[in-house]
């Protein structure tokens, strides 16, 4: 218990629609690996995955969440811990796409006002049945601000690189890290806190 | 009592004209994995069966009837008055965003497009370890007299019709529509014919029919995976005349079970004294009485009881253990008269079963720990859980009433 394992703690969301394909992106990430069918998340998912980053050894803590309406009130009391969110559409789900406004709204009023974001276009193996193209992506990404990638968890591309690029965006902000231990209600143990603040 | 006097006194007791039911209660609670008992055992305990066997093959007819009618006016015919297929498929096509018609019926039609593909999502996803979902029933419904065109068609050609259309009229940025043509392999469907029917299909139609006929509910995810264990029980029954009425039968079940767990599904209902919030709030009062250190441990690391409990309450505890286990878990939760009740003392065993790991584990591993339940021995949770409710009858000063594992 005792040895230091990690310098930093880092806690991320995944949040969108149902089926977008949260829990295979966490898994390709956690696993490196694919599975076509997965059980519907009920409620909360949690993986934690060691990264480094910038010499750093950094310990992610993600949850992943049910994307079902009826499961709101029970997921938006993780945002506010949170300090990195991915937002996960479908590009082959319009409707998918049309939600990310509210998804939007949902962190504004859950989750701190300083949180990363980045908005990933999931499915992007699947070009014979894309329905969103890149360049939408794109721009309601830069519309609001928020990183943008397209990623496929199944053929894995860019899965790997959305977190490391959302982790590096919470290191790089630097001074924040050490307000971190008092600012999280999400649990984190005493013993945690000590080792990274040493 | 050892196995086999168990299912023989099973079955003595499903002989008699007239069921004690406190007597077969003691009994299913012990298990019913010998002997093939347990769809029988299941159709009692959850009502769909009466305790007098000589009213049973009535009984099965006239719900069996019903339950065909829902098929035939929900899922063949949904647009009353539009029994001229081509002249069905029309109007469906041209229910599209760009032609909104709130008179329309087929604005309703829309709206439940919406769950079937939720449905369709979480139907696909059920038990994705197993092969038995994916593989064809022996008993599709047959549409038509030479049995070349099932009902399962009909919801398939409409979710490629949903699909395909959400997928071609697409808004645009500057608030128009594009209509891009785009189409939907069907590679899904490549390994079963049109007069085949997946088991996961069956539980699509089991589902939809559900939401239909419940609109205050719908579908909520998490349903799929109460459903799934009835239903697979029911069309793996040994007897062949009771096997072919699987779907209709697991309907009734899965009714008559949603009846009693209903408000754990409903956000609204959420913080009322039966919705899943003050489910879980007893769980931790249970705890607090039980293991006060272990309560003071989680509570400590911020281990808060809806990163775990939500879903082990919500879904009985389906997702945490293997069918065969959850199968045998359901024998003692069906049995017991106080099923939600005993639920609780269920998850407040498991959680004192592993309390040395979650005092000695940091958050992460507790967490994980909770998510991922170690080598689950039903048995000696369902022990500890019949214990933990006599002494807590007993310290409370309340009559002792509930079963004890034999
Ligand atoms: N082709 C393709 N399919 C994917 C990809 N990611 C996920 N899927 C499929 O999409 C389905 C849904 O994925 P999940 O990860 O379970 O979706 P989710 O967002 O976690 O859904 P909820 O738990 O219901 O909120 C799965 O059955 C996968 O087969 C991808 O990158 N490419
Ligand atoms: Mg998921």
């Amino acid at each position: 218990m005792a040895k230091r394992s990690y310098d930093l703690l880092f806690k991320l969301l995944l949040i969108g629609d149902s089926g977008v394909g949260k829990t295979c992106i966490l898994f390709r990430f956690s696993d490196d690996a694919f599975n076509t069918t997965f059980i519907s998340t009920i409620g909360i998912d949690f993986k934690i995955k060691t990264i480094e980053l910038k010499g750093k050894k950094i310990k992610l803590q993600i949850w992943d969440t049910a994307g079902q309406e009826r499961f709101h009130t029970i997921t938006t009391s993780y945002y506010r811990g949170a300090m990195g969110i991915m937002l996960v559409y479908d590009i082959t789900q319009p409707k998918s796409f049309d939600n990310i406004a509210k998804w939007l709204r949902n962190i504004e009023e859950h989750a701190n006002e300083d949180v990363e974001k980045m908005l990933l276009g999931n499915k992007c193996d699947m070009e014979d049945r894309r329905a969103i193209s890149r360049e939408r992506g794109e721009d309601i990404a830069r519309q609001h601000g928020i990183r943008f990638l397209e990623t496929s968890a199944k053929a894995n591309i860019n899965v790997e690189r959305a977190f490391y690029e959302l982790s590096e965006a919470i290191l790089d902000k630097g001074p924040n890290k050490d307000k971190i231990p008092e600012a999280q209600p999400l649990p984190k143990p005493r013993s945690e806190l000590s080792k990274c603040c040493n | 009592m050892a196995f086999a006097g168990r299912s023989v006194e099973l079955k003595r007791i499903l002989e008699s004209e007239n069921i004690g039911l406190k007597e077969f209660r003691e009994a299913c609670f012990q298990g019913l994995d010998e002997a093939g008992l347990r769809p029988k055992c299941w159709r009692i305990l959850l009502n769909c069966l009466p305790p007098q066997p000589a009213r049973w093959s009535e009984t099965l007819a006239s719900q069996r009837k019903s339950y065909q009618q829902w098929v035939q006016e929900l899922i063949i015919y949904p647009g009353e008055g539009q029994d001229d297929e081509e002249q069905r498929h029309d109007i469906t096509q041209d229910d599209h965003p760009l032609n909104p018609n709130p008179q329309s019926n087929w604005s309703a039609y829309f709206k439940d497009n919406e769950v079937l593909l939720q449905i369709d999502k979480d139907a696909r996803r059920l038990y994705p370890d197993m092969c038995f979902f994916q593989r064809p029933t022996d008993y599709p419904v047959k549409m038509d007299a030479s049995g070349n065109i099932t009902a399962a068609e009909y919801l398939r050609k409409r979710i490629d019709r949903c699909v395909l259309k959400s997928a071609a009229v697409v808004k645009n940025r500057s608030g128009g529509w594009n209509i891009s043509g785009v189409s939907r392999k069907r590679t899904e469907y490549e390994n079963l014919s049109e007069s085949e029917e997946a088991h996961w299909e069956v539980v699509e139609r089991l589902l939809f029919i559900y939401a239909k006929l419940n609109p205050g509910q719908a579908y909520v995810q998490g349903m799929n995976e109460i459903i799934g264990p009835i239903y697979y029980t029911f069309s793996t029954d040994k007897d062949e005349t009771f096997r072919e009425h699987a779907e209709a039968d697991t309907f009734l079940c899965f009714t008559n079970l949603m009846g009693e767990i209903r408000d754990r599904f409903i956000k609204h209902l959420d913080e009322s004294a039966s919705g899943i919030v003050s489910s879980m709030n007893n769980l931790m009062d249970l705890l607090k009485s039980t293991d006060h250190v272990l309560w003071t441990c989680l509570e400590g690391m911020d281990l808060k009881p809806q990163y775990y409990s939500f879903r082990w309450l919500t879904l009985m505890l389906s997702q945490e253990f293997a069918l065969p286990e959850v199968l045998r878990l359901w024998d003692s939760l069906f049995a017991d008269a106080e099923r939600f009740d005993f639920l609780l003392y269920i998850c407040c065993s498991m959680l004192v079963l592993i309390r040395d790991q979650l005092l000695e584990g940091d958050f992460a591993t507790s967490m994980k720990l909770l998510q991922n339940y170690p080598n689950p021995d039903i048995h000696k949770i369902l022990v500890k859980a019949t214990q933990l409710r006599k002494s807590r009858q007993i310290a409370t000063g309340g009559s002792v009433t509930g079963i004890m594992i034999g």
